[in-house]
């Protein structure tokens, strides 16, 4: 499995576990105050650091030699991105642009949380699915 | 118009060339042993340069080791 794969795969996961755990706690406390709320969110955060760089050392041990990318990981990494970039724009849309007439302080600062989270989880998935499904162009 | 996609024969190319590995092909022309195996499978598509890479490896045409066909369908009965 291409070191990129791999790599999205752990991404994908840690991603999908953390902000799953991140918006059921939202979803379960509701109201707190902001010290709490950004606990919650740097906890999440420092757990996603520590999972990535155990990851990323174990993976460069593990791939010493040889050439890591080459074209296809760069291709397959600029087709995903594009796509999550269109939709993390439009998130960013409805977040900066129409949210704050009806919504006000943290409701604003999940929503856009979950739009950057949401655009990461599908350029994750989108790379994992390309790689194993192919691509010819 | 008639749907045409890339058809390769690396695999046995790469066989009638002294058993060259993927991993050694890979390294040769500077990509991964993964990508050499999903152009033979016909998973990837190579960049024009790869492909002119690959042919020089071998010192065929390129066109003896890619041919652009028209995709074959199964028949219904």
């Amino acid at each position: 499995m291409p070191i990129k794969e791999q790599f999205a795969r752990v991404w994908l996961i840690t991603m999908l576990v953390t902000y799953f755990a991140y918006f059921s706690a939202v979803v379960v406390v509701g109201e707190t105050t902001p010290l709490n709320q950004i606990g919650m969110f740097a906890a999440t955060a420092v757990v996603q650091v520590i999972v990535i760089g155990i990851a990323s050392a174990v993976m460069e041990i593990r791939h010493k030699e040889g050439p890591k990318t080459d074209e296809r990981d760069q291709l397959i990494d600029q087709r995903a991105t594009r796509v999550a970039y269109h939709l993390l724009i439009c998130a960013m849309i409805v977040v900066g642009c129409l949210m704050p007439f009806n919504n006000s302080g943290w409701k604003i600062f999940h929503a856009a949380v979950f739009s950057i989270a949401l655009a990461e989880i599908v350029r994750y998935g989108l790379i994992v699915s390309m790689y194993r499904r192919g691509w010819d162009g | 118009m008639a749907k045409k996609r890339l058809r390769t024969n690396l695999r046995l190319t790469r066989f009638l060339s002294n058993e060259m590995t993927q991993a050694e092909l890979g390294e040769r022309i500077g990509v991964t042993r993964q990508t050499i195996a999903a152009i033979e499978a016909g998973k990837y598509s190579p960049t024009l340069e790869t492909a002119f890479r690959l042919a020089d490896v071998f010192k065929k045409p390129l066109e003896e080791i890619f041919q652009w066909e028209t995709e074959s369908r199964p028949k219904r009965e």
